[in-house]
């Protein structure tokens, strides 16, 4: 399916500004409620933020793309970029809640690897009653995230 | 200049994004906010800005006109007192075609008087072309 919005970006953090605009305008445009928007533009900020920490390690510089698509009543963010991938990082400089944070606050998490091998955090929000019950859908083996040194909540 | 730069040598300003938007009520509001942060983060004046979005204004009016697959493809590209903003994947002549239509009725053509540059190049691919604005502060 064709994305209503497409963004790519050089993985630097002064960008993830520029994700958060789009996300406003995407949320003004649908007309999404203050609480709804800010939830989804928290949730991108995650992970766009893992992507400028962890994805390019040893001060390198890739690509982030977040793709945005409205269907029905439910938007799907998708993060993605083309670095080293998911697993365990000792050495991680977060405190590992991003992904944790980021489950609690969409409807769904979905963690993987596209057709293209680039890794994508794919998260889904119900726009019609706010929150519903969080779940976290992993994707296989590579399910824990650079950052996620432990399990991920159960919620 | 920006002051991100190790052992404190500033560093030349670059910053480039590529954005496609479906045809539909996304264009002007995505297009004009993510233009409006790389110019922000490039120290364009304001009055600059103002030009800039009325360039985005006038494309995002336009441009769905001339696209084919539903959706339209920009790049974006800010270096050191220069902003380009490119139209991609346009048709063989819709970048002319954009251009005649961003006449406004007593302001003239919107893209010519606002950009210091304007051109229409071929497209890597051979069978698009692609409309350049260059806007300088």
């Amino acid at each position: 399916m064709t994305p209503d919005m497409q963004l790519a970006l050089p993985a630097r953090a002064e960008n993830i500004a520029i994700v958060r605009h789009a996300l406003g305008a995407l949320g003004e445009t649908y007309a999404l409620d203050t609480q709804t928007l800010s939830d989804i533009r928290l949730a991108v900020t995650e992970a766009c933020t893992n992507v400028v920490v962890h994805a390019y390690p040893d001060g390198g510089e890739g690509p982030m793309e977040v793709l945005a698509t409205l269907l029905g009543d439910e938007l799907t963010v998708v993060v993605r970029d083309e670095g080293r991938g998911v697993g365990p990082r000792p050495d991680s400089p977060g405190l590992g809640l991003g992904l944790p944070l980021i489950a609690s606050l969409a409807e769904s998490l979905q963690l993987g690897r596209d057709a293209e091998d680039r890794t994508e955090v794919r998260m889904t929000f119900s726009l019609s009653d706010g929150h519903t019950d969080p779940k976290l859908g992993l994707d296989g083996e590579e399910a824990a995230y650079a950052e996620l040194s432990d399990p991920p909540l159960p919620l | 200049m920006n002051d991100e730069g190790s052992g404190g040598e500033p560093q030349p300003y670059e910053s480039t994004a590529s954005l496609r938007l479906a045809r539909g009520p996304l264009v002007a509001p995505v297009l004009c906010r993510v233009v409006s942060m790389v110019l922000a983060r490039a120290n364009c004046p304001m009055d600059r800005l103002d030009d800039a979005l009325l360039i985005c204004d006038a494309l995002s009016a336009h441009t769905p006109d001339h696209v084919r697959d539903g959706s339209l493809a920009f790049a974006l590209s800010a270096r050191e007192r220069c902003f380009e903003l490119r139209v991609s994947e346009l048709p063989h002549t819709a970048a002319a075609q954009l251009v005649r239509d961003s006449v406004v009725p007593g302001v003239g053509n919107v893209l010519e008087r606002m950009a210091d540059e304007l051109r229409i190049e071929p497209a890597g691919d051979g069978k698009h072309e692609e409309l350049v604005l260059e806007l300088r502060f």
